[in-house]
Formats: structure tokens, C-alpha cells, sequence
């Protein structure tokens, strides 16, 4: 994300905006009536082993996971992903550029030292100093005065917009209004950080016996591809609304070898179900099964550069004849959402945009698609190269959409599967015709999106530009009311799509099993963040 | 590296064997000939075989399906006379005896062309080590012994992210390291033969030393070689299974035994045929290789009369 | 002996450098970068990252630098593991992979040999068939349909075992991988000793034994059981390394935390000092492992002298 979208930010929620949320408790909420284990211990599989415990530098859904419990930052967001207080109680938009945090008193460190607002200065100046070298600096140095610059080097980090102005109050100023701010700094990497504790053992500061942290968890212990053990922080300022004692996160990255373990009873929470092992398991285990669609676009680039498709006659023909219903119903079979468009459900700041061939019959799309191949000089037998990283799952879908492209269009693919590191590489490059893509969103704004398919992006892997879109995006980022930005920027989607510079496939869902007798767990989480805070074991 | 250290196995019983043996003068074959033929298992492996590479070849030829056709109405079929899919389909509906008797020329031409390279690069190695002697010698096989040491699967990986998965690279890739057993045996033999008296006379009346390896010295190592191709043939066929395991394997649609086994697994457990049928084609040529290279072994054992 | 001993450590190192640089070299000829990632960093963040791990130094400075810190026994930072040094991760790792590896190395000798025996002293017979196709498995399946088997059958029809993890050094945890890869080993193990018991057994001194009048059992105990482990102790160096260093698919299969496992995530994750440091682990125990059999070679062959 550049500077020039975060501009575009300006004015997302209007909820958000307004001074002054209620500061109440709001934690792992018990409904009535559920009678709780006396064993609170959770294990849950988190896809692969974390790079970082730090929350700086954490960059993986994984390590943010794991920091997520571990720390808490002036926000967070609850089981539906609604931003709730964290260490600060209140907050306030003071003018536009200028907010005000007032923290709670009672956060402790697991040290039994008081969270204060400079914890919140060093993480944040920490965060963004170049030697750290985030992943990150740039996503969120952006909504900081001077962010970029301190991530760049040209600024000291002692220039950064923010400042304690007294032990509990915070003052942050960011380069132009962001009024999702709050929802901004309930990213761990933005979170306090124990100067003490860093400063004593330098890289050590993550190590179990080490680490000092603020979270509703503290580090218990670490083995490396093995698990990392958490346990209740009796410190923790909201230790009473904790139920869980001790969670346990697993690094298992085979599908197959996850489910395996959760058939044998050594873990409560599968990461993400294999390919196509969906209904198998929705039949196995019914009442264990969790799936809810999330923030994330699965789409396949187009090179817009190429000989061959930089002709939108040719992309259009090729997005068009992908039945997306097959590919949803029978290749992944995890109920995930046919997507044309390149803003999913449930994204706010922009509604979900379709192409009108959506709801034809197929017989007329591919009559449509063969006259627009002929009509840009395509001849049946063509060759095009599609490029995936390998999986299983990928693997599948680039199968199918060969398939697709042969029967319906007698065009001939070469699929080419590849490292991951090697894909991302060719993609950035521009080394490809066609190529595997996805995006799960950073934050939940249409912006995040559209990132994807704007002029010169870094996220911008098609290589396409559409002026006018661009233009419609700037002024809905100008506009203060939030159902024109809306419309906008709802009008940018539909007007960039037609162009189209990629091909939408599906919307993400998170098919997995989570033992029934995990409470807490939400259906609506749309960025699947799920804090161990808010999740609880019923007797069984 | 499972079948890297099978191979210095039987390469270390070999050298024990054959370094030793005297060179017959009369002719050994016939002798072998008869001493295989009296293991039942090794002939009735040797028959299986044959059966099974026949189908590999002609079997696509005469089937009605092909190896990519998906058939969204037919996925995950089990085995059925019906459309004629004998072996059922696989999770994308494509005809899976098909696909199991392609992926088996892939995985048998993988064996054979990796096994017949690493053994010429072994047999020039070796020869020309054992023959010149010396500081050459003391340095090929310092080498050799360097490759033992490298982690194989560490270069394999990066090999085939470097350089492509196409078939030959795959092969490429397998024969870079399974030369060296073949080196070292065929070493040791060269040192025995050398000394032989038929090698110094040619010696004496001027052949050159080139001409003296290959005319003289290779021809006398056609016992070891025959024995160590029929060992390395199932090694390499499941290296290659492994390398598929890691996601190295051949690129889709084209497939092998390794990678339509690799799909199996996962599902084993409810279309177990997807698995059962590649690893069953896989697992009987294994073991006819095996008992193959049992029997010759046998056969051709010097000190076995 | 001693001397040649010194000699086979000294080649150690050009051994250990020839594949350093190899290593070294290739790694960085493989496209994509350690810090490449599904969301591209900019440029400045990249340059930040680069310039913490001294990924902007010329290749022949990083080379130099790498080369320095492991004379000084520092096998550097990891990309992958960021809050790990590669001796960190190492030191972890291998207590693992030996105790797995070593642990099945030592049953499978064991049982290879007992079935090696039995096969070679009824050769071409129904047994002999028959204890090869045991012993066979694991060179007839491979270890990825195996393991899955294992685990479904004990782990999770019969619930004796876990279906895989790692507590410290529980026992219960270490049964399935274990018997995986033992089945591995002993197929190679129970082959080679069927191959040179059959020798031993026709060689001129066990006619003479038996000529004799000595028993079979006392031949075969007394006299023939000796030279035939010769070639099974030579098998012994390569199966230790491939079951210590790269058991990669047993690891992956039973989610444990081994050398397998780094060596797999580390290259796909162009981990170049996590990479390299196995590399240089993985050489120099080889190298040792080979020593090892090789002297051991010599105190069981007194016609082997260094």
C-alpha cells in the first residue's frame, strides 16, 4: 500500500470517526446457560511455524496470531471483528489529523509494571526504524506523520507522530485524516513493546522466561516446527473475562497431517482443510465443522503487457468461459462464492460489482467468447501459458480452468507449476501470461482491493492502468460523505473490471474443523482473527 | 537418499564379490543363465514385468480415454465397466488406468534413463580412476566422496526451482547423484582386471591407454553392471516417487507413478482406489526389480557354483 | 590408523568449502529472494531488510563474511526463523533427527540382519520369497504411503500412538516414526545381508567347516556371521545420513521438528544462512558417519589395514 491509497482512506467509517467509544469490558462472553469445562486448554493448528514472536516484525496470519494473544495494542477486535478497547480506554479525533488515546490504568506488563504511553511511543518508533526492517513499515508507517520517512531513513524515529503526554494519554498525528485509525492500531505491529525487556536481552526479548508482554497470554514455552505453549496472564488488566489457561499452537503446514491430528485428539482447531476434503468432513464431523467466507479474492492475473493479451478481447474470452459455479461447487468444494468482480462480500467502503455475462447461459458465453477470439485474430490451438505455485490446490484449479479454456475455446495451455518464491518473482517481474493470484485483506476497506488493480501498485501484478478509474478512486478518497466515496468507488470497480486486467475466480472461505466444544467461535469474522481471549471450552 | 545408500549396499557386497573373483575364461553366462532360472521368484517378477511395461506402452494406445480429458460428471468414480474406466477416475474425473499406465512411462523411462546414465557416468568414472591410479585416481575419488557427503535432497530442490521440471531434467537431476556407487565398484574391479595378464600384454605391445579401458577393461565389467542396473532401477523409480512427495515431480497433466500416488494418499481413506491402483503398479514392479536384482545377484555370484 | 584418521578430518575442509560453495552459489542463482513475499514490500522496506541481513554487500563480501563467522563457529542469523540464530535452530533440531534416526537404525539392524540370516540360509525357497517380501516393504512402498498407513491404522482406528508431534523426548511420540523408518532400513540391511551370508556360505572355509561335520547353527554363529556383516556395516554410514539428516518425508508426515524439515523449509524459503548451516552439518556428520565405518571396517576385517 502506497501513500497515495492511504490517502484514499480518508473517511471509511463513519461509526469509527465519531469521538469517544465507550471503554466497557468487552471479552470472551459466556452466553448463559453453557456450562465451561474445568479444563481450559485449547490447541490450535496455525498453518506453519511463525517467523517472529515480535510483534515488530510479525508479518504472517500466523505470528499475528500468536502476537495477537500475546499483546494488546490501543484497539482490538472481538470474535465478530468489531474494534473494542484494548489498552486504551478511550480515543478521540481531536481534528482531523490529530487523535487522542487515554489508556486504562489497570494494563499491566506481565512484569507487573503499568502500560504506559510511552510503551506505546518506543513500539511504534521501534516499529518503523529501519533497522528493525519490517515487513510492514510501509502498510502502516503510512497512517503516521512521518511514517515513511522514518521507515525510509530520512526522518529519525524520534520524529514520529506520536507522543505521550502524560503516562496515560497518547497523542497520535497522522500526515492527512484517517478516520479507520482506530481500527489501524489494533495491528500488533503498532502495538507497545517492553523497552526494558528488549533492551536487556536484545534478539532473546521473544524467548520463553524472556519475553514480557501485555496480552491476555504469556509466552510459556517454544520449540521450533513443534508448538509454541501459552499461558493466562494473571496480570492482564481483563484477566477475569479470560477463560483459556493454556493454548497451544501447532505448526503443521500438511493438510492431511492436521486433520490427522484432530481425528486423534492432539489438536482442536484445523488450520484450513485440504482441497476438496470438504463435504467428506462436513459428513464426518457436522457438528465440528466451520466455514464462513472471508476477505480474500482468489484471481488469476493476466499479464497486460503480453503480445497475446494485451488485446481485452482475448481477456474477456478468457474470463468468461470459467463456470464458476463448477469450480466453486465441484472442484474446491468448500462452499466458496463465485466472485466477478474484484471487491468481495461484506468488504465495506465499495459493493460488490459483476459483469452482465455473469447470468447468461454458459452456451451464449462461449458463443460471445469465440466471436471476441476471432474477432482479435485468435486461432483455436493458440497456446497460452499458466503459471501456479505448486499445491494441491492450485493445482486443481488450474486444471480446471485448462480444461475450460480447451473445451470451450480450443485454446491450448501449458500449465507451468513452480516454487512459490519463484512465482512471486516471475509475477512481480511481469515473466508470465498468465498466473495464480490471491489477496486477503490487510484491513476491511474496498481500498485494499482496488490496490490490486491500480496504476502502478506495488500489489498491481497485471500490469494494467485505467486513468479514469484512478481518478474516480482520488475523488471518492476526497470525499468526506461516506456514501458518495461509496459510489465512487463502487463505480471505479465496475469501470477498471471492464477492462479486464485479471480474472476473478472465488472469494475465500475458511473451511476448517474446530471441536464443537470450542466456544466463542464466531461465523461472522471476516478477516479471521480469532483472539484466545475470546474463545472458551464448554464441558463436554 | 533412500536408494543412494541401497545402491552402496549392494555395491559394497559387489565390491566384496567381485574384486576378488577371478575372470572366467569359459564362458560364465550360461552358467548364470541356469542359476537364475532356478530362483522361481526372480522369473516370475521377470514375466510380471514384462506384463506390466507392455501395458505401459500399448495400454494408452488401445484405451479410450486420454491421460488430460477431465469429466466434471465423472469425479472420484470408482472402479467401473461402465465408460469403460477399469480403475475408476480420479478427483477431476480423468480415467485413472489411463493415467496409471502413462504415469508408468514416466516412472519406468525414469528408471531406465537415469539408471543407463548414472551407470555410463559410474563405469567411465570408475574405469578411468581404477586405471590411471595414482594422484588421478586419488582425486576422482576424493570427489566421489565429496558427493556423498553434500545433502542430496537440499541441491535436488534447488536443481529442479532452477532449472524446470521437465522429464529430463527430473532425470538429470536423479542421475547427478546416484553415479558414485557405480564409480567406486566399477573402481575396484578396474584394479583387479588391471593387473590381469591379458590387459598387460596389451599393454606391452602399445594400446592405447582410452582403447585398453574400453576395449579391454569395460567389456570385463558387464557382470557387475547388469547386476547394478536392475538395483538402481528401483531406487531411482522411488526417488522420483519422493521427489513428486516434495512437489518436484513431472508437470500436470503428464503425471507418474510418484505423483498420482502423492494425490492418493490424501484420500485414501475415502476413494482408496486413487491410491491403491498406483501404488500397487508401483509396489509389484518394485518388488519384481528387487527380486530380480536378488536373482542375478545370485547368479552371477562368482563363488556361487 | 591415526594418521589416517587425521587425514580423512583434514579433508573435511576442502570437502566442506567445494560444497559450501556449491551451495552457496546455487542458492543465489535460485529466483526469488528470502524477503519476496505473497505482498510485495517497497522498495524502501526491502532495502531496510536487505541491508539488517547484509544481503546488499557484493555476492563476494557476503561470501567472505559468511566464510569468517563460521571459522568463528557462527552459523549467523536465520531469514526464515527470524527470532533464531541457525545455531539456535540447529542445536534444536538435530537432538531430534538423532534420536529418531539413530534410534531406527539401531532396531533395523537388528531385525535386518535376523531376516537377512534367515532368507540367505533358505535361499530360492518359499521363506526366503517370503521374508523378502517382508522386508521389502519399505523399499516397495514409498515412505509417504507408509507413514499415512501407520498413522491411520494406530493412531487413529486403534488410538495407541499419537498421530504425530513432538513432546520433548515422550516415547509415545517417537514409536511411529521410528517404525517407519525402520521399515526403510531394514529392507536395505536384510538384502545386503542376505546377499553376503549367501557368499560367506559358499566360500571355501565354511566347505571346509562343513565338511567338518561342524552344525550349521555353529557354523553360521562361530564363523560365517562375522565376514558377512562386513558389507551391512559399510551400508551402516550412507543409512545413518539419510536417516539422520534427511528424513524429510517421515518428518513432514509425523510433523516433527528435524533436520529434514529445515533443510525443506530453508530452501523453499531462501534461507541462505539456515541452508548453508545444514549444509555444513549435514557434511561434516557424513563425513564423520563415513570415518566411522570405515574404522570400524577395519577392526572386524584384519585384512584391512590404514
Amino acid at each position: 500500500m502506497t501513500h497515495k491509497t492511504a490517502l484514499r482512506m480518508v473517511a471509511a467509517s463513519v461509526a469509527l470517526a465519531l469521538a469517544g467509544v465507550s471503554g466497557a469490558a468487552l471479552a470472551a462472553k459466556v452466553p448463559a446457560g453453557v456450562q465451561l469445562s474445568p479444563k481450559q486448554e485449547l490447541v490450535r493448528n496455525n498453518g506453519s511455524e511463525t517467523e517472529t514472536l515480535d510483534p515488530a516484525i510479525a508479518e504472517s496470519v500466523g505470528a499475528n496470531n500468536l502476537t495477537r494473544d500475546l499483546f494488546e495494542g490501543l484497539t482490538a477486535t472481538d470474535a465478530d471483528g468489531k474494534v473494542v478497547p484494548g489498552v486504551a480506554e478511550t480515543w478521540k479525533q481531536k481534528d482531523p489529523t490529530t487523535w487522542v488515546f487515554n489508556l486504562r490504568k489497570n494494563a499491566k506488563w506481565s512484569d507487573g509494571t503499568p502500560v504506559t504511553a510511552d510503551d506505546f511511543v518506543y513500539g511504534w518508533q521501534r516499529f518503523l526504524d529501519p533497522k528493525t526492517a519490517s515487513p510492514y513499515a510501509s502498510t502502516y508507517g503510512t497512517f503516521v506523520l512521518n511514517g515513511l520517512e522514518v521507515a525510509e531513513g530520512k526522518k529519525k524515529p524520534a520524529e514520529l507522530g506520536i507522543k505521550a503526554l502524560d503516562k496515560y494519554t497518547l497523542e497520535v498525528k497522522t500526515p492527512y485524516p484517517v478516520a479507520f485509525l482506530p481500527d489501524v492500531v489494533s495491528n500488533l505491529n503498532l502495538g507497545p513493546v517492553p523497552k526494558a525487556a528488549v533492551e536487556k536481552y536484545g534478539k532473546d526479548w521473544t524467548k520463553p522466561g524472556k519475553m514480557v508482554s501485555n496480552g491476555a497470554f504469556v509466552l510459556k514455552d517454544w520449540q521450533v516446527n513443534s508448538k509454541v505453549v501459552l499461558e493466562k496472564n494473571p496480570q492482564y488488566w481483563d484477566a477475569k473475562n479470560v477463560q483459556l489457561t493454556r493454548v497451544t499452537y501447532l505448526p503443521v503446514e500438511d493438510g492431511y497431517a492436521d486433520v490427522k491430528l484432530f481425528q486423534s485428539g492432539e489438536n482442536d482447531w484445523v488450520y484450513q482443510l485440504p482441497p476438496g476434503t470438504y463435504d467428506k468432513y462436513k459428513a464426518e464431523f457436522p457438528k465440528d465443522i466451520r466455514n464462513a467466507p472471508m476477505l480474500g479474492l482468489r484471481y488469476y492475473s493476466f499479464n497486460n503487457k503480453d503480445p497475446l493479451l494485451k488485446d481485452v478481447r482475448v481477456r474477456k474470452a478468457l474470463s468468461m468461459v470459467i463456470d464458476r459455479d463448477i469450480l466453486a461447487k465441484k472442484i474446491t468444494a468448500d462452499g466458496q462464492v463465485p466472485a466477478y468482480g474484484v471487491i468481495v462480500r461484506g468488504t465495506s467502503g465499495a459493493d460488490v460489482t459483476t459483469y452482465d455475462w455473469a447470468s447468461w447461459p454458459m452456451a451464449k458465453r462461449v458463443e460471445e467468447a469465440r466471436k471476441l477470439l476471432a474477432a482479435a485474430g485468435v486461432k483455436p490451438g493458440t497456446k497460452i501459458k499458466f503459471t501456479y505455485n505448486t499445491s494441491e490446490y492450485h493445482k486443481k484449479m488450474a486444471i480446471f480452468a485448462a480444461s475450460e479454456w480447451k473445451t470451450k475455446l480450443g485454446l491450448d495451455t501449458q500449465l507451468e507449476n513452480m516454487e512459490f518464491k519463484v512465482l512471486l518473482k516471475k509475477r512481480h517481474d511481469g515473466d508470465f501470461q498468465i498466473a495464480r493470484n490471491g489477496w486477503v485483506a490487510d484491513y476491511n476497506d474496498a481500498t485494499t482491493f482496488l490496490t490490486l488493480v491500480q496504476c502502478k501498485s506495488d500489489q498491481n501484478d497485471n500490469f494494467n492502468c485505467n486513468p479514469k478509474a484512478e481518478e474516480l478512486i482520488k475523488q471518492g478518497n476526497a470525499s468526506q460523505d461516506a456514501a458518495k466515496r461509496k459510489q465512487l468507488l463502487t463505480q471505479a470497480a465496475k469501470l477498471v473490471m471492464e477492462d479486464y486486467p485479471m480474472l476473478p475466480l472465488l472469494q475465500y472461505t475458511v473451511p476448517r474443523l474446530v471441536k464443537s466444544y470450542v466456544g466463542g467461535y464466531s461465523l461472522k469474522n471476516p478477516m479471521d482473527r480469532y483472539r484466545s481471549k475470546d474463545l472458551y471450552i464448554i464441558k463436554h | 537418499m533412500l536408494f543412494r545408500s541401497k545402491q552402496s549396499a549392494l555395491a559394497g557386497t559387489l565390491d566384496n564379490a567381485l574384486n576378488n573373483a577371478p575372470v572366467e575364461g569359459r564362458s560364465p553366462w550360461v552358467d548364470a543363465r541356469r542359476r537364475f532360472f532356478r530362483n522361481k521368484a526372480a522369473v516370475a517378477s521377470m514375466i510380471i514385468l514384462t506384463l506390466i511395461t507392455l501395458a505401459c506402452i500399448f495400454g494408452p494406445m488401445v484405451l479410450p480415454h486420454s491421460y488430460e480429458d477431465t469429466d466434471w460428471e465423472a469425479m472420484s468414480m470408482p472402479p467401473t465397466t461402465l465408460n469403460m474406466h477399469f480403475f475408476g477416475t480420479d478427483e477431476l474425473g480423468r480415467d485413472l488406468l489411463v493415467r496409471c499406465l502413462i504415469g508408468g512411462r514416466i516412472s519406468l523411462m525414469v528408471g531406465l534413463l537415469a539408471t543407463i546414465a548414472s551407470v555410463t557416468i559410474g563405469i567411465v568414472w570408475g574405469a578411468t580412476a581404477g586405471f590411471i591410479g595414482g594422484k588421478v585416481d586419488a582425486f576422482m575419488m576424493r570427489l566421489v566422496d565429496m558427493m556423498y557427503a553434500v545433502p542430496y535432497l537440499l541441491i535436488a530442490i534447488l536443481m529442479v526451482t532452477l532449472l524446470g521440471r521437465e522429464f529430463y531434467l527430473v532425470v538429470l537431476t536423479i542421475t547427478v547423484f546416484s553415479w558414485m556407487d557405480m564409480a567406486r565398484v566399477v573402481r575396484g574391479q578396474t584394479l583387479s582386471i588391471k593387473s590381469k595378464e591379458y590387459v598387460e600384454a596389451a599393454r606391452a605391445i602399445g594400446v592405447s591407454t582410452p582403447k585398453l579401458i574400453f576395449r579391454h577393461v569395460v567389456p570385463n565389467l558387464l557382470g557387475i553392471v547388469v547386476i547394478y542396473t536392475t538395483v538402481t532401477v528401483p531406487g531411482v523409480i522411488l526417488t522420483e516417487s519422493v521427489l513428486s512427495f516434495l512437489g518436484l515431480g513431472v508437470q500436470e497433466p503428464m503425471t507418474s507413478w510418484g505423483v498420482l500416488i502423492e494425490d492418493g494418499t490424501g484420500v485414501m481413506e475415502t476413494t482408496p482406489w486413487i491410491l491403491l491402483f498406483p501404488a500397487g503398479l508401483l509396489s509389484v514392479t518394485l518388488y519384481c526389480a528387487n527380486y530380480i536384482g536378488d536373482g542375478m545377484r545370485d547368479a552371477l555370484d562368482p563363488k556361487d557354483r | 590408523m591415526w594418521s589416517y584418521t587425521f587425514r580423512r578430518v583434514l579433508m573435511t575442509i576442502p570437502t566442506l568449502l567445494l560444497v559450501i560453495t556449491v551451495c552457496y552459489l546455487m542458492l543465489h542463482a535460485t529466483p526469488g529472494g528470502p524477503f519476496d513475499g505473497e505482498r510485495k514490500v517497497s522498495a524502501a522496506v526491502m532495502a531496510n531488510l536487505q541491508a539488517k541481513y547484509h544481503l546488499d554487500l557484493p555476492l563476494w563480501q557476503q561470501y567472505l563474511y559468511y566464510l569468517k563467522s563460521l571459522l568463528q563457529g557462527d552459523l549467523g542469523a536465520s531469514f526464515r526463523y527470524a527470532d533464531w540464530s541457525v545455531n539456535d535452530l540447529v542445536a534444536k533440531a538435530l537432538p531430534v533427527s538423532l534420536t529418531i534416526g539413530g534410534g531406527s537404525l539401531l532396531i533395523s539392524v537388528l531385525i535386518g540382519v535376523l531376516l537377512g540370516t534367515v532368507a540367505a540360509l533358505r535361499q530360492n525357497s518359499i521363506v526366503d520369497y517370503f521374508v523378502m517380501l517382508l522386508g521389502n516393504v519399505g523399499s516397495a512402498f514409498p515412505s509417504f504411503v507408509i507413514g499415512p498407513v501407520l498413522i491411520l491404522v494406530f493412531a487413529i482406528w486403534l488410538g495407541w500412538m499419537p498421530a504425530g508431534g513432538w513432546d520433548g523426548f515422550d516415547v509415545r511420540y517417537m514409536i511411529l516414526p521410528m517404525a517407519l523408518l525402520t521399515f526403510i532400513n531394514v529392507s536395505t540391511i536384510g538384502r545386503v545381508m542376505r546377499g553376503s551370508l549367501i557368499e560367506v556360505l559358499n566360500s571355501n572355509f565354511i566347505r571346509t567347516a562343513r565338511a567338518k561335520g561342524l552344525p550349521l547353527r555353529t557354523i553360521v554363529v562361530r564363523h560365517a556371521l562375522k565376514p558377512a556383516l562386513l558389507p551391512v556395516v559399510s551400508v551402516i554410514g550412507p543409512l545413518a545420513i539419510s536417516s539422520i539428516t534427511s528424513a524429510v518425508v517421515t518428518e513432514s508426515v509425523f510433523s516433527l521438528p528435524g533436520l529434514g524439515k529445515l533443510i525443506v523449509n530453508g530452501a523453499s524459503n531462501r534461507d541462505y544462512t539456515l541452508v548453508l548451516g545444514l549444509v555444513v552439518l549435514v557434511t561434516v556428520v557424513a563425513v564423520l558417519l563415513n570415518l566411522l565405518v570405515d574404522l570400524a571396517y577395519a577392526l572386524l576385517d584384519p585384512k584391512i589395514r590404514y
